[in-house]
């Protein structure tokens, strides 16, 4: 049984790392204000709360009693990444950045190189 | 286990390093504040790394406080941008409305 929820625990906590690196990456690859935002807002929060989960699974072994906060700390990121992000795109969209109008990436030298 | 949280360490420090590329070469301030805002979800993850590597649920309370703070500078630094933008479009909109009625 504890073997089993280490693993467990050693897979959130690989797969919530991974997101929060396709997350990186997205910010650093993405042409656009809103291509990033939208590569940031998602696959961060999915990576934050596998992180959360991971450490409950952990937790849950030794102690009791902190299933609680982790719960409301999983809410506040829940509520609180797209909040901030969607404010973001909105004042993007006010200040009328650049937007990306090309061609798909498939199609574009500069990024399918 | 070591070798897991070894790994996420690194992964995490080099999403910290990919952000700091975007924060040094973002070419507008939301791009920047994107950037800040991976970096503060970076930090709660490695204080998420920590408390499993050394198994205590002590630091709880400073995840959810370092959370609440990354998220009160991005809404600050937005509505201080939006600010700034809604007087010049208020400005700007009560003089094309003086001037319709002079």
């Amino acid at each position: 049984m504890t073997l089993i929820l280490e693993f467990l625990t050693a897979t959130s906590l690989i797969g919530g790392t991974f997101f929060i690196m396709v997350a990186a990456v997205g910010l650093l690859r993405l042409p656009d204000v809103l291509c990033r935002s939208h590569a940031v807002a998602k696959a961060m929060t999915l990576g934050i709360i596998l992180m959360f989960v991971g450490l409950y699974l952990h937790l849950s072994q030794a102690e009791s009693g902190t299933g609680l906060k982790i719960v409301l700390a999983i809410f506040f990121q829940l509520l609180t990444i797209p909040v901030s992000s969607h404010l973001l795109c909105q004042l993007a969209w006010e200040k009328g950045l650049p937007r990306w109008r090309e061609k798909p990436v498939d199609e574009d030298p500069r990024i399918g190189r | 286990m070591n070798m897991v949280i070894s790994i996420c360490f690194a992964a995490l420090t080099l999403a910290i390093v990919c952000a700091l590329v975007r924060l040094r070469r973002g070419p507008s301030v939301i791009d920047r504040i994107l950037a800040f805002d991976l970096i503060a979800t970076c930090v709660v993850g490695m204080v998420v790394l920590l408390s499993v590597k050394w198994n205590t649920p002590m630091y709880l309370e400073s995840i959810l406080i370092v959370s609440l703070l990354g998220f009160f500078t991005t809404v600050a630094f937005v509505f201080y941008l939006y600010g700034d933008k809604s007087k010049r479009t208020e400005t700007k909109r009560s003089n094309e409305l003086e001037g319709g009625e002079s």
